[in-house]
């Protein structure tokens, strides 16, 4: 039995002061018209307990819009939007649910952006990491560092940002609707040398609703979940290289060599929370070398990615699902591609974990 | 944030020793006292204890603020190559920010990591410091 994702919907990714978690998931469930009447709902959300001091979020939802349906809720660091969509996926093909919603939710704007920032931390190992002054811009720094070494240019990364956000401009959804330019990094605040606030995402709340089913007949139109799959890597203190992906690096290889995927002619979402890290992807994968010209990859990241979307930590993953999912079938607000097969990679923390889908339009 | 002392005391060998595990199946050390091998999965490990002396891989002066006060940025993370061959990540003291270099040969120290102000536990931890001002490999 298939799984098809049939719909969905995304509150723009923003500092929501005026909506609460339960708000936005009610917000992106109320416009999702396909999400009625499921037989499972599954939560993706990383951070609740720390930054809205709720346990079991995902009852509290189902609760709030006045439902009665099973709710699990999936944590999965930065990759939990992704993971909930694996679950959903896996309730479906074993025939436990014939539809299924995946609702990403996050709110990262309940304390000031420090206090954010301590939470996110802990992404990374608490004891070993966190506790010795490591934070994820700690790690994006030294694989940037890394990856200058080799040759590549400052320039690089930032074009990529620079990318990102004229992605973001065709978004309506996107976090940073804006354009930015090589020359701002000049003066731009730095998080840890040489990375700088341009090559880090943008944390915002969100919310997304995606409805999954094992009949797709009935609707307008149908993406397969064709194949999911997720590795853990090695923490970025015992590897070689920080920059070294080898987790994410594995499994978008397979999807090439099981499925004959090419990257650059799918839709692709990479998780770019941090500039180096979609470059020493891409390179790793034979994609670009250290001139970073990424012509050719017409589809990456058309949302603007983590960098200019947004990250609304756990439920990033059901964002970029849902944006495939839409490129896929007829685009939005005037973007469009002709690509039948969709790609997604998460990962939480430098490729601590990372996970793919494989999506491929039904109807 | 206020740190937990059972947590503090329990992880006590990680953080106030640099404790290295040594496989028995793959060969290869891995940092912190573990009961398998991060390598290969296998529980065939013994520990020993690192000299905590090391040099300088790479580094980076932090200014990402996770705190009220901005006293302590930047403030200076490295990887530091253990003379048993080992990385691991810490923070640089004793030494200003700007005369951090790759190279440099730091030793483990231990250095007040936070504390339940006002009157609260203050707890420690490991950081590096230069072994000897300029004193490079």
């Amino acid at each position: 039995m298939g799984a098809y994702i049939v719909g969905g919907s995304v509150v723009k990714v923003d500092r929501h002061f005026e909506y609460g978690y339960r708000d936005l998931a009610y917000k992106a469930l109320s416009s999702c018209e396909v999400c009625e009447n499921p037989d499972y709902v599954v939560v993706a959300s990383a951070l609740p307990e720390l930054m809205a001091h709720q346990v079991d979020v995902g009852v509290h939802i189902v609760q709030w819009t006045g439902r009665r349906v099973p709710v699990v809720r999936v944590e999965s660091g930065e990759s939990s939007g992704v993971a909930a969509v694996e679950v959903a996926s896996s309730l479906i093909r074993s025939g436990a649910a014939r539809k299924v919603v995946v609702l990403g939710v996050e709110k990262v704007t309940e304390y000031p952006t420090y206090i954010a920032n301590r939470m996110y931390s802990l992404i990374l190992d608490y004891e070993f990491e966190v506790l010795r002054g490591v934070s994820p811009p700690v790690y994006a720094a030294l694989a940037m560092k890394e990856l200058l070494r080799d040759g590549f240019s400052r320039e690089c990364f930032s074009s990529w940002a620079v990318r990102m956000h004229e992605n973001a401009t065709r978004i309506p959804h996107a976090m940073l609707r804006f354009k930015i330019s090589v020359e701002l990094f000049k003066d731009v605040q730095v998080l840890a040398e040489p990375v700088t606030l341009y090559d880090s995402f943008a944390l915002g709340d969100g919310a997304s609703a995606i409805a999954l089913s094992s009949e797709p007949s009935g609707y307008e139109v149908a993406v397969e979940v064709k194949y999911s799959s997720s590795e853990v890597g090695l923490p970025a203190y015992s590897r070689d290289r920080v920059s070294e992906l080898a987790a994410s690096t594995k499994l978008l290889k397979q999807l090439g060599e099981r499925f004959g995927v090419d990257l650059r002619k799918v839709v692709v979402e990479l998780h770019d929370s941090y500039t180096p890290y979609p470059i020493a992807l891409l390179h790793s994968l034979g994609y670009i070398d250290i001139r970073c010209e990424l012509d050719g990859l017409d589809y990456l990241n058309l949302s603007g990615g983590l960098k200019a979307r947004g990250h609304p930590i756990g439920a990033t993953g059901a964002y970029q699902v849902y944006e495939v999912f839409k490129l896929l079938t007829g685009g939005f607000n005037g973007l469009s591609t002709n690509s039948e097969v969709g790609v997604v990679h998460s990962m939480s923390g430098p490729d601590n974990l990372s996970r793919v889908l494989l999506l491929r339009r039904w109807k | 944030m206020r740190l937990s002392v059972p947590q503090f005391w329990r992880v006590k060998e990680s953080l106030y020793k640099l404790i290295l595990t040594k496989c028995l199946n793959c060969g290869k050390v891995s940092v912190f006292k573990r009961s398998t091998c991060p390598y290969c999965g296998s529980p065939k490990v013994v520990h020993e204890e690192s000299q905590g002396i090391g040099v300088i891989e790479s580094f980076t002066r932090v200014y990402y603020k996770q705190d009220s006060s901005e006293d302590r940025l930047p403030e200076v993370v490295a990887v530091v190559k253990l003379n048993e061959g080992v990385r691991v990540v810490g923070e640089v003291v004793g030494v200003k920010v700007d005369e951090v270099s790759e190279g440099m040969v730091v030793e483990a120290v231990l250095r007040r990591y936070a504390s339940d102000d006002p009157y609260g536990v203050i707890y420690y931890g490991l950081k590096f410091k230069p072994l000897k001002q300029n004193n490079t490999r």
